[in-house]
């Protein structure tokens, strides 16, 4: 799940940048590696690919600050 | 003796070693560690070898780290310069060169862009805060632990010299570097710590990056006060949940903030169950407050004050009007009055003072600039200068905003100056629009634009983005305005958008808006 998301991060929301390098506890806005904007899109993403909705009040710090963080929140939605 | 901004800091370590000045999430600084720091910072950066009045780049997303840069850059007797992070790489590249920047401090968050910022055109001396940076020396942050924690200033700084250089998001034409003095940062200090009573017990939540002026109140007046600062991160900054619990976690008792994000919370209903007593102070500045959203949210916090600030960064803040109760109707909230030590005069066309009515607003402050950085013409065309009976100026700011004197001596806000056109030989000011637009209950915000078209014709068209779950046709916006509005200041056109294109410190670029409106 950690290589999808990169993935979907560098191949969409960043053109394919080649050298990119992602790692799963990078801070993604602090970062700038991903924006306000772009957020709503890796949002939408996860929805899609996981078959899950995510309610307002769960995006949060603690499940979406980094790759690691959406993990645990993804799997812990499909449990 | 505090006439330098650093001082603040060394007296609150004095007053309150142990207290927190600075937190940001798990983590925080007291008042004796930040002191330690900022020394340790001067030390490094003297041993790199800066001079008196060296501008120093903060390359920083929200973090502690930023406020070890900017009072560590302070205490050497150099200058900081806040850099937004999420410009492109060319503009970082140009203010580096624009302002002579010899140092810059950033973090492991950043290394990407910094690998990107440096090019063959760069030359600066060093890098703090990442392993490597090209040809450029670098040293890390845990380097600083190995420097002395006092510091000795090796030649003098007075408080009349430029402390900090904020650069405008260059909205309107080419960005121009403002530079602020220890003493105008300190007067916004004393002046915002007289004038909303804040002490030792407040906890302030700092929601603005430090290139944007509304930061100074976290970042300067809690350190003056001997207050704590909760630094919201850029996370917090898009996820409103994370934010609404930061407010009610930290107890925060002084938010202050462009209106924008208290709507983001407001509309994803995330304030309603959350326990606010703390709050006292709601500040807010930059945009206007659109009355119906200001009223949910003076209704819901109905124990805490509102006060609604204006000021350019050239003056960093010089009105305020201290909201008595929620709005009653769509008028907007006056700026109220100049606060202490500050003088207001309202130029009419013939640059002559009016005693009420319309015109352009000038202000003289402490609080005011020492000019732009390296353009001594813009800054003294900026100046409007009144002879006094010294035979000397004072000198006053102009501000550029169009605003109403009314009899009360109570101003308004009119709009820009330059956002006021001609029309069909009719004068119309857009901001005007924009509120009407955003009164109808289905409209989040407005933006409205002149556009040329054919030669001379100025056409008028509105960017809206709507409330969430709201639908509204195009035909029945503008009814609703024909109700409101002279037929002349109809726009010809309504584009209904999920966002808008905003600087850095977000207002809405209406330059990018105009381009996305004709590709």
């Amino acid at each position: 799940m950690n290589e999808q998301i990169i993935n979907f991060i560098i191949q969409e929301l960043h053109g394919g940048a080649e050298d990119l390098e992602i790692m799963a506890e990078d801070d993604l806005l602090g970062s700038g590696l991903v924006e306000s904007m772009s957020m709503m899109r890796l949002i939408q993403f996860i929805e899609e690919t996981y078959d899950l909705k995510v309610a307002p009040q769960e995006m949060t710090i603690e499940n979406f600050m980094t790759v690691e963080a959406i993990v645990t929140y993804v799997e812990s939605k499909n449990k | 003796m505090i006439y330098l901004l650093p001082h603040t800091i060394s007296n609150s370590a004095k007053r309150f070693p142990a207290r927190e000045a600075f937190r940001f999430g798990s983590k925080s600084l007291t008042f004796n560690e930040i002191e330690a720091k900022m020394n340790q910072l001067a030390n490094l950066l003297h041993e790199i070898g800066i001079e008196k009045g060296d501008r120093i780049g903060i390359y920083l997303n929200r973090s502690l780290e930023t406020a070890i840069a900017m009072y560590g850059i302070m205490q050497a007797g150099a200058i900081y310069v806040p850099l937004d992070p999420k410009v492109p790489i060319e503009r970082t590249q140009f203010l580096i060169n624009d302002c002579g920047i010899k140092i810059l401090i950033t973090n492991n968050a950043q290394r990407r862009n910094i690998q990107n910022i440096v090019a063959p055109n760069i030359k600066l001396d060093a890098i703090i805060g990442v392993k490597e940076a090209g040809n450029i020396p670098t040293f890390l942050w845990e380097k600083l632990a190995e420097q002395p924690i006092t510091f000795t200033l090796p030649f003098s700084v007075l408080e009349t010299d430029v402390a900090y250089i904020i650069y405008t998001s260059g909205s309107t034409g080419n960005p121009k570097g403002i530079m602020h003095t220890h003493a105008s940062g300190l007067a916004y200090a004393r002046l915002t710590a007289d004038l909303y009573d804040l002490n030792e017990n407040d906890v302030f939540a700092n929601h603005a990056p430090i290139y944007f002026d509304i930061s100074t109140l976290g970042y300067f007046t809690a350190p003056f006060v001997g207050g704590c600062t909760v630094i919201a991160s850029d996370a917090h900054i898009v996820m409103p949940a994370s934010l609404s619990q930061l407010i009610e976690k930290e107890k925060i008792t002084v938010w202050y903030s462009v209106p924008l994000a208290l709507i983001q919370l407001l509309q994803n209903g995330l304030l309603e169950e959350k326990s606010v007593s703390n709050l006292r102070w709601v500040l807010y500045a930059g945009e206007a407050f659109p009355p119906k959203f200001l009223r949910q949210l003076m209704e819901l916090w109905s124990h805490a004050k509102f006060s609604n600030i204006y000021g350019p960064t050239e003056l960093n803040q010089c009105t305020y009007f201290n909201i008595p109760s929620p709005p009653i109707g769509e008028a907007g909230i006056p700026l109220g009055k100049v606060w202490k030590n500050t003088e207001s005069i309202v130029l009419d066309e013939n640059e002559e003072a009016v005693k009420s009515g319309v015109g352009e607003l000038c202000v003289r402050s402490t609080t005011m600039m020492k000019g732009y950085w390296q353009k001594p013409e813009l800054t003294e065309q900026s100046f409007y200068r009144r002879k006094n009976n010294t035979n000397t100026d004072d000198i006053f700011y102009r501000t550029g905003d169009l605003v109403r004197l009314d009899e009360n001596n109570v101003l308004h806000f009119l709009g820009r100056k330059d956002h006021q056109v001609k029309i069909r030989g009719h004068r119309v000011e857009l901001g005007s629009i924009e509120s009407k637009l955003v009164s109808h209950e289905a409209v989040e915000e407005a933006a409205v634009l002149a556009v040329r078209k054919k030669e001379e014709n100025l056409e008028l068209e509105a960017v809206v983005i709507l409330q969430f779950d709201m639908e509204i046709s195009e035909e029945e916006l503008i009814l609703f305005l024909k109700n409101k509005l002279p037929i002349y200041a109809i726009p010809e056109r309504i584009t209904f958008v999920a966002s808008f294109p905003r600087t850095g410190s977000g207002k809405v670029k209406r330059s990018a808006l105009k381009e996305l409106l004709h590709n």
